[in-house]
């Protein structure tokens, strides 16, 4: 079967190639992680020394801490009211029929294709507009907007997986449209929501465009970062940070996948 | 007076509460999210186009003066055309490295594909901004490329190879790197569905591994290629981060027109939002021309 598609000459190159490129992918990554212990201050061959001092100097310096702290509460907030919204959304797309349904779709998966120095302009006039100060809300009122469509890839998939004979005979049963949402369907679409939840809080974390045009007083992690790249004297703490930050989200993304893949195995699928 | 309301009305509340999952209840709150932090904001950047709302105090009022100057301006449109040519530039690269990979994953049989398909997409998911310091580490004139030629005497001190960093070619490197991953996704959602008896039966009928690949595989894996090619385009379009952050004055793109002008120095918010609603116009345009391709489930079902 595989051998009409590539003859073994052509899948040893297409094999190597695909290594090639996995190199390329994770070679700058990998030499931001050996010069985060590189002792020079400045990062160039050759290196001059192992040293933990730039995570010594990230952990304590407060200014960086305190970016981190404000895009984690913002990434949470934003993605729990992402995730809100994105399972009220895919329960009517796909248990309900209503006209107009793929026009409020493509209204639902909009924010994807938007640019988003055009969003983050549009919001920043708006609350101009209606005189709201910039603040930690006008950031995570934005990044529900761009999450939104994420969450909703993620679970309108799973919600037409499961059988919907099960909530029907819930429903007949007696229960309640919310308790058959409680006791049958969340149980079920739980690891989607999880992994809609990580998505979204990802997205957040990392936003830079969007935010950057509503941040207050109080910059996030990118915000910071941004700011901090103009400065190469604080470049091998930003490094360090880089490569925490880097490990810390490639283990999350692989685990949550993992985990999804396993939890909805043993869930089952009809 | 909460518990009061609480105590006497169990049945009630539970009454309210099937309400709460009928259509409109279930939409309400997404739709009217986007209405209110979505499409009004967009509807006044419309309106600061058109001079209905101003940052400068006074009388003003409906005028396509800045549509006009825009159109008839050689700086803008010349800025726009440049980008486009960038973005064109860098996704076209992108799907033909991605293409192969996708190919690979899908069809030579391989039994780890979902696993390396997650180690091809994994860069993609950790932060971008760290990605784009990744290369402004490797190409600066002091950087990681430049001090190995010092190192090895490849290149004297006095001349590195400075066009590596703050050019186009910077900016069309880094956005190249930075959406590869993604782009095989829809590639390999469109080459994994494709129904291996037509390959066969191509074979059977004579077809060298070639001409299966011109006649079958690759007309049938089109839409998956025209996804990918938006997927890319329309984003590093109006691109803005990575052109600020390596492009210098010859990698500065329509984005960064946007962010000027809206920036701190000389703010123009009318030209501005001229700018920006003419490129929310063309990516909207090629979306719903291109949107029998852009499947959402293409994206979600890997």
């Amino acid at each position: 079967m595989s051998d009409v598609a590539l003859s073994p000459s052509g899948r040893w190159i297409l094999r190597a190639f695909f290594a090639l490129v996995v190199l390329f992918l994770y070679a700058p990554i990998v030499i931001l992680l050996i010069f985060s212990f590189n002792s020079s201050p400045v990062p160039t061959f050759p290196l001059s020394g192992f040293t933990f001092h730039w995570y010594r100097e990230f952990i304590s310096n407060g200014e960086l801490r305190g970016a981190l702290e404000t895009s984690a509460i913002i990434a949470a907030l934003s993605s729990v009211g992402a995730v809100v919204l994105g399972i009220l959304a895919s329960l009517a797309l796909t248990r309900r029929r209503f006209r107009g349904k793929s026009a409020v779709s493509a209204l639902l998966l909009s924010p994807l294709v938007i640019p988003y120095i055009v969003f983050g302009i549009s919001l920043l006039l708006l609350f101009h507009t209606i005189g709201v100060p910039r603040s930690l809300f006008t950031v995570v009122i934005g990044h529900i907007v761009i999450s939104l469509p994420y969450t909703i890839l993620v679970l309108v998939p799973r919600l037409d997986q499961i059988d919907a004979s099960l909530e029907e005979a819930a429903f007949d049963l007696g229960a309640s449209r919310l308790r058959t949402f409680r006791s049958i369907t969340l149980p079920l679409i739980l690891p989607a929501v999880l992994s809609a939840f990580l998505i979204a809080f990802t997205t957040s974390f990392d936003e830079y465009a969007v935010a950057s045009f509503v941040v207050g007083p109080r910059v996030t992690f990118p915000i910071y970062l941004y700011s901090a790249l103009r400065f190469p004297s604080q470049l091998p703490q930003v490094i360090a940070v880089a490569v925490v930050v880097l490990v810390l989200s490639l283990t999350v993304v692989i685990a949550a996948e993992v985990g999804r893949r396993i939890a909805e195995r043993r869930l089952g699928t009809q | 007076m909460a518990t009061e309301a609480g105590a006497a009305a169990p049945l009630p509340r539970r009454r309210r509460l099937r309400l709460d999952l009928s259509t409109p209840a279930l939409l309400g709150l997404p739709l009217g999210w986007l209405a209110v932090f979505f499409l009004v904001p967009i509807a006044i950047v419309a309106a600061y186009s058109f001079n209905v709302y101003s940052i400068d105090p006074g009388p003003h009022s409906f005028t396509l003066k800045a549509w006009h100057d825009f159109l008839h301006s050689p700086i803008y449109l010349k800025l726009f055309w440049k980008s486009v040519k960038m973005s064109l530039a860098v996704s076209a690269v992108v799907v033909v490295l991605a293409y192969p990979l996708a190919y690979f994953l899908a069809l030579s049989g391989t039994k780890r594909k979902y696993v390396l398909l997650l180690l091809l997409i994994a860069p993609f998911l950790t932060s971008y901004l760290l990605r784009v310091l990744a290369w402004k580490v490797i190409l600066g004139d002091q950087g990681v490329i430049n001090s190995f030629l010092f190192w090895t005497g490849l290149r004297s001190p006095d001349h590195p190879v400075s066009q590596l960093l703050y050019s186009r070619f910077a900016v069309m490197l880094v956005l190249g790197y930075i959406w590869l991953p993604f782009v095989a996704l829809p590639i390999f959602v469109s080459l994994e569905s494709l129904d291996r008896r037509l390959l066969e039966a191509a074979s059977d009928l004579g077809a060298s591994r070639l001409q299966a690949f011109r006649r079958v595989t690759l007309p049938l894996s089109l839409p998956g290629i025209f996804a990918a090619f938006l997927f890319v385009f329309i984003p590093t379009l109006g691109e803005f981060v990575t052109p600020s952050l390596v492009g210098g004055a010859s990698g500065y793109m329509y984005g960064n027109q946007i962010v000027d002008l809206f920036g701190t120095g000389f703010p123009d918010w009318e030209t501005g939002s001229v700018l920006a609603i003419f490129l929310l116009g063309v990516v909207a345009v090629l979306t719903v021309a291109f949107a029998r391709f852009l499947q959402p489930g293409q994206v979600a079902t890997e």
